[in-house]
């Protein structure tokens, strides 16, 4: 399938040229289109790193087996400069994941959107869950 | 500079021929070169204001600095002929750019288009207005507001990195772009251009040098004033070798020593790029640049980024330190050849 890695970073490239308005990578060679995933879970931990922010996360199934999923997102920098920082989603909150998963078939995914368990947004009002607006 | 020469040439003929043709008032618009210095000229701050001092006497040019702005470098082509917004068109564009780059739109959804969005609007911060002048451009030169064709010798070029590429997607980090592997960010520079995220920097001044620290990645740019000449040209550098001079309140900035690692929107290791910085009051840095590189583009370009005071500190970027993506991503391609293989 080499081919077509070669064709979506071809295409990434297209589209890296027409918009700058881009990811520090290429997230279609590292994430597959065709693996949408939705999660559930509670923040394990959160990392607010840099190129790319990782939310750890532990989603339970239905037989109550917990596993552990990464779950990428952008620079922190602007968050920062907001004031929002990692007490933001202190471990414990209940989120919810919409993204795709790594190609690699990892429990690893995109945070294409990520929201609070009931729908709300993430990081509106600043650090604290409990500024959020609807709560 | 020879390429300065043969260019000059080249204009030379293009004079002589033109005013053989066309009345010289005439002429006078139609010759590029010349439009370039006007363009600068006419961006030149206004005499009314007189930038504060620095110890060593220098314009103070210090400070954090966010060149965020929605003016797109190119004039898009649905605004072709339009070289200014109205107030209201202004508005209007604003807040169609706005609405369209929304990340958290999910039109789409279950494509590539969507999985390229990456991830929610609240990490990424593209600006929110466009440049005071209301150009619709933030290239000034030339008056199309695009940037001017590439020479078949830059197409050559690009067409065979596309093609390496093509052939060595990801067989190790070396096959990836330098941004990807935390070395060098594009938005960066030089030439700085407004990006998505991470569009702030810092000045600090020294009699001897003018630093540019930029928040996207990690360069501290350590240009000298001191006169001295540019690096042998066998020495190569991914961010050029940069030597600065002041003329009245501007500094001008000169790059050259370009390895070709590092095009700008098509340039080659012979892009001579001229930056100047020029306070245009309290508020506001006016950053301009102009790309200089016949080999890549059919004749020199210009751009005017009115850089806006903010509040700092700049923020640690540290790329490499947290770079799980380059690992996804090569991982991603063993499991896509494990897959073909079986």
């Amino acid at each position: 399938m080499r081919t077509r890695v070669a064709v979506l970073i071809g295409i990434a490239g297209l589209l890296m040229a027409a918009a700058p308005a881009w990811a520090h990578h290429a997230f279609a060679a590292e994430f597959d289109a065709q693996k949408p995933v939705k999660l559930k879970g509670t923040v394990a931990k959160v990392e607010l790193i840099n190129p790319h922010s990782w939310i750890h996360m532990d989603v339970k199934d239905a037989d109550g087996k917990v596993t552990r999923w990464m779950v990428e997102g952008g620079s922190p920098n602007a968050l920062f400069r907001r004031g929002v920082t990692k007490d933001a989603l202190p471990q414990g909150t209940e989120i919810s994941v919409d993204g795709y998963q790594a190609k690699d078939g990892s429990n690893r995914a995109n945070g294409r959107d990520i929201t609070f368990a009931d729908g709300r947004k993430l990081f509106v009002g600043g650090s604290n869950p409990d500024e959020q607006p609807g709560k | 500079m020879p390429q300065r020469l043969v260019a000059r040439r080249l204009l030379r003929g293009l004079l002589g021929g033109l005013n053989l043709l066309a009345a010289a008032g005439v002429a006078a618009l139609l010759i590029p070169r010349p439009a370039i210095s006007q363009t600068a000229k006419s961006k030149a701050p206004a005499k009314s204001y007189t930038a504060p001092r620095t110890p060593d006497g220098q314009p103070d040019m210090q400070g954090v600095w966010s060149n965020a702005v929605l003016t797109p470098l190119e004039r898009p082509a649905d605004l072709k002929g339009k070289e200014f917004f109205t107030q209201e068109e202004a508005a209007a564009y604003i807040k169609r750019t706005i609405e369209q780059g929304n990340k958290d739109r999910r039109d789409g959804s279950g494509t590539e288009a969507d999985v390229a969005r990456a991830y929610n609007d609240f990490w990424w911060d593209r600006g929110t207005s466009v440049v005071k002048t209301l150009r619709t451009s933030l290239i000034t030169d030339p008056p199309d507001g695009r940037v001017p064709a590439l020479t078949p010798a830059a197409l050559k070029r690009a067409a065979q990195v596309r093609e390496a590429r093509l052939l060595h997607p990801a067989d190790g980090p070396e096959d990836r772009p330098l941004a990807e592997r935390c070395l060098v960010l594009n938005s960066a520079g030089p030439p700085m251009s407004p990006s998505a995220y991470n569009n702030n920097y810092q000045v600090v001044q020294t009699a001897k040098t003018f630093v540019v620290l930029n928040e996207m990645i990690h360069d501290a740019r350590v240009i000298p004033l001191d006169g001295s000449p540019h690096i042998p040209s066998g020495i190569r550098l991914w961010m050029g070798d940069s030597r600065g001079h002041w003329e009245g309140d501007t500094l001008v900035v000169d790059t050259t020593n370009f390895t070709g690692q590092t095009p700008f929107r098509g340039s080659g290791e012979n892009l001579h790029l001229t930056e100047r910085f020029t306070r245009m009051d309290a508020e506001t840095l006016l950053y301009q640049y102009t790309v200089d590189d016949p080999e890549s583009f059919t004749r020199p370009w210009s751009v005017a980024i009115p850089s806006v005071r903010t509040s700092g500190p700049i923020l640690e970027y540290a790329c490499n330190e947290g770079n799980y993506g380059m690992e996804g991503l090569l991982s991603a391609a063993r499991f896509e050849e494990k897959k073909k293989s079986k």
